[in-house]
């Protein structure tokens, strides 16, 4: 019979109870529980044991847990403490608050991106009522979504869904950027062409003139950044603004910049849509150019709307033709959750950085935090006897873990205030890279208490394993200078440095499958000739002289050719399906991307040519023939492309057939991390928005522009000579990724830093720890490479382990990210080793630091102390 | 000066003291109490209890002698003081004269020597 009153009821009991209490208390408690066991089960009466402990839980019985009076005083002391010790070992002070500040830093960073990131339209002051009106295709291929629609449906929200609606603006599906003449002086602005209630909708904060000035559409609104630009101290409201030089506006309203954070952030004016479309009510239901914005009334709500509209096109389409949906996305989503798979909102591709990011941000400030527990535990040895001696003169445990948590605290308030000022003097650094304007949140009381809290979370869990560690030396044991750390602690250590150098390895592997990506993009070949490219935007005053203009460029000898397209090189708009092989049941299901080229298309982007013939103006009516790239060929499926007959649905250059003529190389002109589109030529020989110059490569660009500016300016002198080179607008491409890559670069070298300033520190320790051991083999011959062997063997082994840890992880998380690129590298072992050797060998002179320096030093020293 | 009004349960756990004499702790005091009022009631709140009545100057207590069935811990023994017994017998004065007062029951006899 050995049966007790359960030992944790027990053990709480003492805990919480005072201790004059204790023993009457126990001894009632314990004289219940046997009398219970008696006439109930063990378990009854265990579970009444219990249930008398909580009953003890009264004011009257709890003992006093805080020492008001005392507190201030330790308190302050405390801080004084704290102080010497941050002084007595400055090298150690300077890498504990200095890590921890970095790992702060690179998290306050990423927060505040994070904040920028979810406050995108937040600006708009009916945030919550402002939709797009979105578009659904259901097809039996599954669900698309598109936000292209035509102009009818903007004209039918209106007519017949007036009442769910406070205003509805429609624009263009694709915005320019266009020319602005101001005093004869030309701008390339960003705007949009707009219906008139748009100022509305955004709310845009007038500055000068009235929202209702875009009735009228010979008015223009500008933006404020615009008009202290153009027009300085003037009053701008009354000028003349002549788009593409052709249309004269007048400026009717100034508005707010939008923040860069918002969807129209870049917009530089509005103007009245009715200027291009030539009437304010475009009636189709054919053509999908535009993109419908509203505002719901207060008491609407957006899934009813969304629900109303749904059939809004069904009584306008074929009845056998696939069904059109229509619903209302809120603005909330329309930066972070546009992104839809059949029909669904799925996780975007924005929202995985955010949430990769945040990741890495958590990493890094947790490694930081390691570090610091690891540096201050690895303190014991001179820091047991301080605690002996506190021991001795009556602290309580409390006390000693009140010491060891405020000085936990000092330091993250220390690294706190280092870390903002780091983050005020790179902001924008940050912001180019990052390619945002984020503003540091002074005025944010919400930044404040986050950063408070969590420095306050840091600090708590930073500071408590050391404090509670350090804390429960035995008094004695401390004081005779026997410490000794058990087995367990100094696992958990080695435990913590394998997990922090396991994630810097991973993200180390990781910056470079990145930047191997990249390059391995960039390396890819293209199909034309990027380089001495020159590409420019046609006006009107331009296409009257092309001929001319050709004639006098080749002339000087400095152009090789000149082409015209209706799309730009490198972009892949213009797409269109409906083709079919003469014969065949089914039309292709293949989208192709179809443009317009003039006949020198070929040899100004010196596209490669694979079989048969380029176009040509000496052959007479071309208009029928096509060039086709060998990704289309694949898409039909063709043994012999010349000479193949292709059937169109839609007319193309007033016809329905036509006779391939050659096949080209395919052309990267969309993402370079794409697959090719496939892409189908047709010729043209009208005017056409895109120009392309070939440079003569024998003569360097700088010589060449100025040659050609002069020529312009003799045959077209009022068109802008605005141009820009075709292998920078490739380059742009990448930009998002190399954007990454710069992050992740940054990251992962704070990341292997940190870690660094970490083991930098903890191989001090252990060296001093173990400098007698060291004197005593080097008297007795020891060399100075079998010390350093003796000394570095530790980490180096730890690090192999982490090194085992991250591969696994690494492959995984790299394979995931690349699955996102259909042109993409495989990755190599080698990508591996470069990570794993790197890290190795920073890891190794690291430690090499302390363990050569005490290998070196004369044993003498170090025998003769004490 | 404390307050010395009685409670409820604070007349009845004075009571129980005074009828179990020299075994008057807690957890006797608990036990008394269920079996006497049939109602049960922790240890806690008995003790809390006898605590406020010491504090009232009621009661007073001492450590008793070690026992086995204890772990040998010793207990605390209750005794009531004169101003305890001054103070349940004025509550009894005052509910008998408020009882005799009631026309129902005024020709009840209570069955209470005095």
């Amino acid at each position: 019979m050995s049966t007790q009153p359960p030992k944790y009821a027990v053990r709480f009991l003492s805990f919480f109870l005072k201790q004059e209490l204790q023993e009457e208390v126990l001894g009632d408690l314990e004289e219940a529980f046997y009398f219970n066991i008696q006439k109930k089960s063990k378990n009854r009466a265990k579970l009444l044991y219990w249930y008398q402990v909580f009953n003890y839980l009264r004011p009257f019985a709890i003992r006093n847990f805080s020492t008001p009076n005392m507190y201030p005083v330790m308190f302050s002391h405390n801080l004084k403490i704290s102080y010497r010790t941050l002084l007595k070992n400055k090298t150690f002070s300077l890498i504990n608050i200095g890590g921890l500040a970095l790992g702060m830093t690179v998290a306050i960073f990423i927060a505040l991106w994070i904040y920028d990131e979810y406050s995108y339209n937040t600006n708009h002051e009916h945030y919550d009522r402002i939709v797009q009106v979105m578009r659904k295709d259901i097809s039996p291929d599954g669900i698309r979504v598109n936000s292209s629609l035509t102009g009818g449906v903007g004209v039918e929200l209106e007519e017949t869904y007036g009442h769910y609606f406070e205003h509805i603006a429609m624009t263009f599906f694709r915005p320019e950027t266009e020319l602005l003449v101001v005093k004869e002086e030309p701008y390339r602005e960003m705007g949009y062409f707009f219906q008139k209630d748009i100022p509305h909708i955004l709310s845009l904060e007038m500055k000068q003139g009235t929202r209702e000035a875009l009735e009228n559409p010979a008015n223009i609104l500008v933006s404020d950044r615009f008009a202290q630009k153009v027009f300085g101290k003037e009053n701008p409201i009354g000028k003349t603004v002549s788009i593409n030089g052709t249309t004269d506006l007048i400026v009717q309203g100034v508005f707010e910049d939008l923040p860069e954070n918002s969807t129209f952030g870049d917009a530089n004016f509005f103007a009245s849509m009715a200027l291009i479309y030539n009437e304010n009510n475009p009636y189709t239901w054919n053509n999908y150019n535009m993109k419908a914005f509203a505002k719901l009334k207060e008491e609407v709500s957006i899934s009813d709307a969304s629900l109303a509209i749904k059939e809004l096109m069904k009584p306008y389409r074929d009845v056998e033709d696939d069904p059109r949906e229509l619903f209302l996305l809120p603005m909330k989503d329309w930066h972070l959750n546009s992104t839809f798979e059949d029909g669904v909102q799925v996780t975007s591709k924005k929202v995985q950085f955010i949430r990769l990011y945040g990741l890495i941000g958590v990493f890094i400030l947790f490694i930081a935090c390691i570090n610091f527990m690891n540096l201050n535990t690895s303190q014991f040895q001179s820091r047991g006897k301080e605690v002996g001696v506190r021991k001795a003169i009556g602290s309580a445990r409390g006390e000693v873990i009140n010491q060891f948590m405020t000085e936990a605290f000092l330091y993250t308030f220390g690294a706190l205030i280092i870390s903002l000022s780091l983050v005020y003097l790179f902001l924008p650094t940050f912001n180019t890279v990052a390619a945002k304007e984020i503003m540091f949140q002074w005025a944010n009381p919400l930044f404040w208490l986050v950063s408070l809290g969590f420095s306050l979370t840091v600090g708590l869990i930073a500071g408590s394993y050391p404090a509670i560690f350090l804390s429960s030396f035995n008094p004695i044991q401390a004081l005779k200078g026997r410490l000794r750390q058990g087995k367990k602690s100094e696992r958990f250590r080695q435990g913590l440095v394998v997990l922090q150098f396991a994630i810097s390895i991973v993200m180390i592997i990781g910056t470079i499958t990145i930047h191997q990506q990249i390059q391995h993009a960039k390396n890819r070949p293209i199909g034309y000739e990027k380089e001495g490219l020159i590409t420019m935007t046609g006006s009107r005053t331009l296409y009257q002289s092309l001929d001319v203009l050709r004639s006098e460029l080749k002339n000087t000898g400095v152009v090789q050719e000149m082409a015209l397209a209706n799309y730009p090189l490198t972009t892949t708009l213009g797409n269109n399906d409906g083709f079919k092989l003469p014969g065949a049941s089914s039309e292709l299901t293949t989208s192709f991307n179809t443009i317009f080229v003039s006949p020198e298309y070929g040899k100004t982007t010196q596209w490669e040519l694979t079989t048969g013939r380029d176009f040509s103006r000496e052959l007479g009516d071309e208009s029928a023939n096509i060039i086709i790239s060998e990704s289309a060929v694949e898409a039909m499926g063709l043994e012999n492309p010349i000479g193949q007959e292709i059937e169109a649905k839609y007319e193309f250059n007033g016809h329905n057939r036509f006779t391939i003529i050659g096949v080209v190389r395919d052309m990267i002109k969309g993402s370079p991390f794409d697959e090719p589109k496939p892409l189908m030529l047709f010729p043209a020989e009208f005017p056409m928005r895109y120009l392309f110059i070939r440079v003569n490569p024998n003569i360097p660009l700088g010589n060449a522009i100025p040659e050609i500016r002069e020529i312009f300016s003799k045959v077209a002198p009022e068109h802008p000579f605005e141009y820009a080179f075709a292998d920078n607008q490739y380059l742009t491409k990448f930009k998002a990724e190399e954007q990454t890559g710069v992050l992740a670069t940054i990251f992962s070298g704070l990341a292997i830093l940190i870690s660094c300033l970490g083991l930098f520190g903890l191989s001090a320790f252990m060296v001093t720890q173990r400098v007698k051991e060291i004197g005593i083999r080097k008297v007795l011959g020891a060399s100075v490479t079998n010390l350093w062997a003796l000394l570095s063997k530790d980490f180096g082994l730890l690090v192999l382990l982490a090194c085992i840890i991250s591969i696994p992880i690494a492959s995984y998380a790299m394979n995931t990210w690349l699955q996102d690129f259909e042109y993409r590298i495989q990755i190599y072992w080698w990508i591996y080793g470069i990570g794993i050797i790197s890290c190795f060998l920073v890891t190794m002179l690291t430690v090499s630091y302390h363990s050569i320096k005490a290998s070196l030093a004369n044993p003498v020293n170090s025998l003769k102390t004490e | 000066m404390k307050e010395t009004k009685l409670g409820d349960f604070e007349e009845t756990l004075l009571l129980i003291v005074g009828i179990l004499g020299e075994e008057a702790y807690a957890f006797k005091i608990a036990e008394e109490f269920e079996n006497q009022l049939e109602r049960s009631v922790s240890i806690g709140a008995v003790h809390s209890t006898l605590n406020r009545l010491g504090e009232k100057g009621f009661l007073t207590s001492e450590m008793g002698e070690p026992t086995a069935e204890r772990g040998g811990r010793r207990k605390r023994i209750y005794e009531i003081t004169g101003a305890g017994e001054r103070a349940l017998k004025n509550s009894r004065d005052i509910k008998l004269s408020l009882w005799s007062q009631f026309p129902a029951f005024s020709d009840l006899k209570f069955n209470i020597g005095s």
